[in-house]
């Protein structure tokens, strides 16, 4: 190992000593990015069997159609013995339909093949293993095959409508059928004009706003009171510093439920100290209202994060060297003149760095809303995090999650790259070579 | 700037501090009031006459809550002794070693640190689902490491640059190799470093809700936020035993933030303040 090392410079163990974290970096936290932005140009569903994943070619699930096609010929062929006339006819030509199809199917030499592995299976009651399970067909056998089993949907459903059918199984098995069929999901950016004609995107995009603004700027104002108050040596200093830090360690979740608890309509301790100061007429409206909500949210995020917004600001108070103070005084400037002229310029740096943590800790806020709100009522402390969260893990419907996760992605860069622009190069170099 | 304490100084002080407790205050006496007086009139009494541990019996026995905590140990643990040691090797390569692109993988670091965890989940989420993973701690400590390792590498990143460079020359002249002044030199200086990212890791690591909320949703493999956040049950919540569950989970943390405040506020202002 040792010589190893000797051989090497000191640049090659320099890369040799970033790779792993490189790439894990790249593997966990890029490669999904961009993935995100991938799904998000497919329709992808996770509650629909033939959507599950991105699907770039024409495909059938073999086993679904072992299970349905013997029955549904069966049934077709049962109800155009029990009618007819018109109807017989009208069943018979369905039926030559299908049988088309099948043998368009069996074309292809990969699904005949599979068929009859997973029909042998389905037969003797055995699971299908998971490469059997489907086969992947060109784009001309995929798109006939696919009209040729919505022309059977929809002539089985006018059927049925006109009650020519005893029973109506036979529909329901030809949609299954249909369901077999898996078409490439590609969609393009149809999700993103979607989203963006969506007066829901732009609410939650309003709201984040709003949250992230007014959270970030009363942050800031407290935070600065706070660093300025205790910037200073008294009893029980550390006992104070252990306190600020509290409301900071806990989890979100705990402090969303205490907030929630307090805010209560009937019983919440708070909405009645708000009621009787008059911030609510009364305290049921707190977290019924869409103000009220949002500032039942604004508060308790406050609360939480303007203790770590002190304690930043208090570390960079703390580099300011009292001389300047003292030459200041000596001059006959008063405290606010010492506050604008001294105290903010070497300060800036420091609160462009955490107004850049916070800006972007608020602007995907998750946790505080979902446990207190849930982002309601009627939507209204939607923020893009949450809405793009209940697209996928209510409605299941990754692709247009992903789309709006890519454009929480996009306004987080932007911010990003405005405060950087701000900043300069001065967050990553290192101090020790200025 | 005013350094003088008077009267009014403390006061603000006072006001500062009732602000930032009376939460806690508050969910500790819910916590012991019996639930008849979570309701109704007596819903704002400070003190209550019959204060009882009934809740938090409830928590251990009518809940999983020792299994959450079980989970978010064994999840937080992980993620940080992993994240801290490939961390510490990187850290310690861009803070000491030169070689280039190395304040452009800082800048990465830096800014997979401000991804957006919404922005990573759904493919995290189908490729857990895809390799059978959802449910397990595995599943958890994977994308934990999206946040956990940036933020350890930016913070032991600012370590071992405060670290003076004589004991490194000295280590050099000797004839030291690269990794021998890593390990005898470095590791041991930048110990104190390490172990305050190693807090700031497990903290970030204990209070995740999104990816726990959406990967581990069988009961036995939920972590203490979720556990905690789903107690509501459809048309109820139950108060009593959600603050006693929050005294529980808070009481540790006080006694860690009351031994560790100098280290975490130190890695808290690390890399954001120059000095």
């Amino acid at each position: 190992m040792k010589q190893i090392n000797r051989g090497l410079s000191e640049k090659q163990i320099g890369y040799l000593l970033v790779l792993p974290a490189l790439l894990i970096i790249v593997v966990i936290a890029i490669w999904p990015v961009l993935r995100s932005f991938w799904i998000s140009l497919h329709d992808v569903r996770l509650n629909n069997p033939a959507k599950t994943k991105i699907h770039y070619q024409h495909g059938v699930d073999v086993e679904k159609v072992a299970e349905i096609y013997p029955v549904l010929t069966k049934n077709l062929e049962e109800a155009s013995n029990q009618a007819d006339g018109e109807t017989k006819a009208q069943v018979g030509a369905i039926l030559q339909q299908l049988e088309e199809m099948k043998a368009r199917l069996d074309a292809n030499k990969d699904f005949a093949a599979k068929y009859e592995k997973v029909d042998e299976l389905l037969f003797e009651g055995e699971p299908v293993p998971e490469d059997l399970k489907f086969a992947s067909l060109d784009q001309k056998t995929g798109e006939e095959v696919k009209k040729q089993l919505t022309l059977v949907q929809a002539q089985l459903q006018k059927l049925t409508d006109q009650k020519q059918l005893k029973e109506d199984t036979a529909l329901g098995l030809a949609r299954g059928l249909n369901g077999a069929l898996i078409s490439p999901n590609f969609i393009g950016i149809n999700y993103y004009i979607q989203l963006l004609q969506n007066q829901r995107l732009w609410d939650s995009l309003n709201n984040t706003l709003v949250f992230t603004v007014i959270s970030v700027f009363l942050e800031l104002v407290f935070g600065l009171l706070i660093a300025l108050l205790i910037n200073r040596h008294f009893v029980g200093r550390g006992l104070v510093r252990a306190a600020v830090l509290v409301p900071w360690a806990i989890p979100t979740v705990v402090s969303a439920l205490m907030w929630k608890f307090m805010f209560d309509g009937q019983n919440g301790i708070m909405a009645k100290f708000f009621e009787l100061i008059g911030i609510v007429p009364d305290m049921g409206l707190l977290l019924t209202t869409k103000a009220g909500s949002m500032f039942a949210v604004i508060f308790a995020d406050v609360w939480k994060t303007t203790p770590f917004m002190a304690l930043l600001l208090l570390a960079g108070l703390q580099t300011i060297p009292s001389s300047l103070y003292e030459a200041a005084e000596v001059d006959g400037a008063s405290k606010v003149q010492q506050f604008f002229r001294i105290t903010l310029p070497l300060l800036k740096s420091t609160i462009l760095v955490a107004l850049l943590f916070r800006t972007l800790d608020a602007f995907r806020v998750f946790d505080l809303i979902y446990v207190l709100t849930g982002g309601g009522p009627a939507n209204s402390t939607e923020t893009i995090s949450i809405y793009a969260y209940k697209t996928m893990f209510a409605q299941m419907n990754f692709g247009e999650g992903s789309a709006l996760s890519v454009i929480v992605f996009i306004c987080v860069a932007i911010i990003s790259i405005i405060f950087v622009k701000l900043l300069g190069a001065d967050l990553v170099s290192d101090s020790r070579e200025r | 700037m005013q350094k003088r304490t008077g009267p009014v100084f403390y006061i603000l002080l006072a006001g500062f501090l009732v602000v930032i407790m009376f939460p806690f205050f508050w969910q500790f006496i819910a916590s012991i009031k019996p639930p008849s007086e979570l309701f109704g009139e007596k819903a704002f009494h400070f003190i209550t006459q019959n204060p009882s541990l009934e809740n938090y019996e409830r928590v251990f026995t009518q809940r999983p809550f020792l299994t959450y905590m079980w989970n978010s140990m064994v999840v937080s643990t992980l993620t940080t002794l992993y994240c801290i040691v490939v961390a510490s090797f990187a850290a310690f390569a861009i803070a000491r070693l030169n070689f280039k692109g190395k304040t452009f993988i800082l800048g990465i670091v830096l800014a997979v640190s401000m991804f957006p965890q919404i922005a990573t989940i759904a493919p995290i989420f189908m490729f857990l689902q895809s390799v059978d993973l959802t449910n397990s701690y595995l599943g958890l400590i994977i994308p934990y490491t999206t946040f956990a390792l940036p933020l350890a590498i930016w913070n032991l990143t600012t370590f071992y640059r405060k670290i003076p460079s004589d004991l490194e020359e000295a280590a050099k002249i000797d004839g030291a190799s690269v990794m021998q002044t890593f390990r005898k030199v470095f590791l041991p200086l930048a110990m104190p470093g390490t172990f305050t990212t190693a807090i700031l890791v497990f903290i970030a690591a204990w209070n995740e809700f999104l990816f726990s909320l959406t990967i581990n949703t069988e009961e036995n493999l939920k972590t203490v936020p979720v556990g905690i956040a789903l107690f509501q049950g459809q048309y109820t919540i139950p108060w009593g035993e959600i603050a006693a569950a929050s005294v529980i989970v808070t009481i540790p943390l006080v006694i860690m933030v009351l031994i560790f405040q100098r280290r975490i506020i130190s890695g808290i202002t690390a890399g954001a303040v120059k000095e």
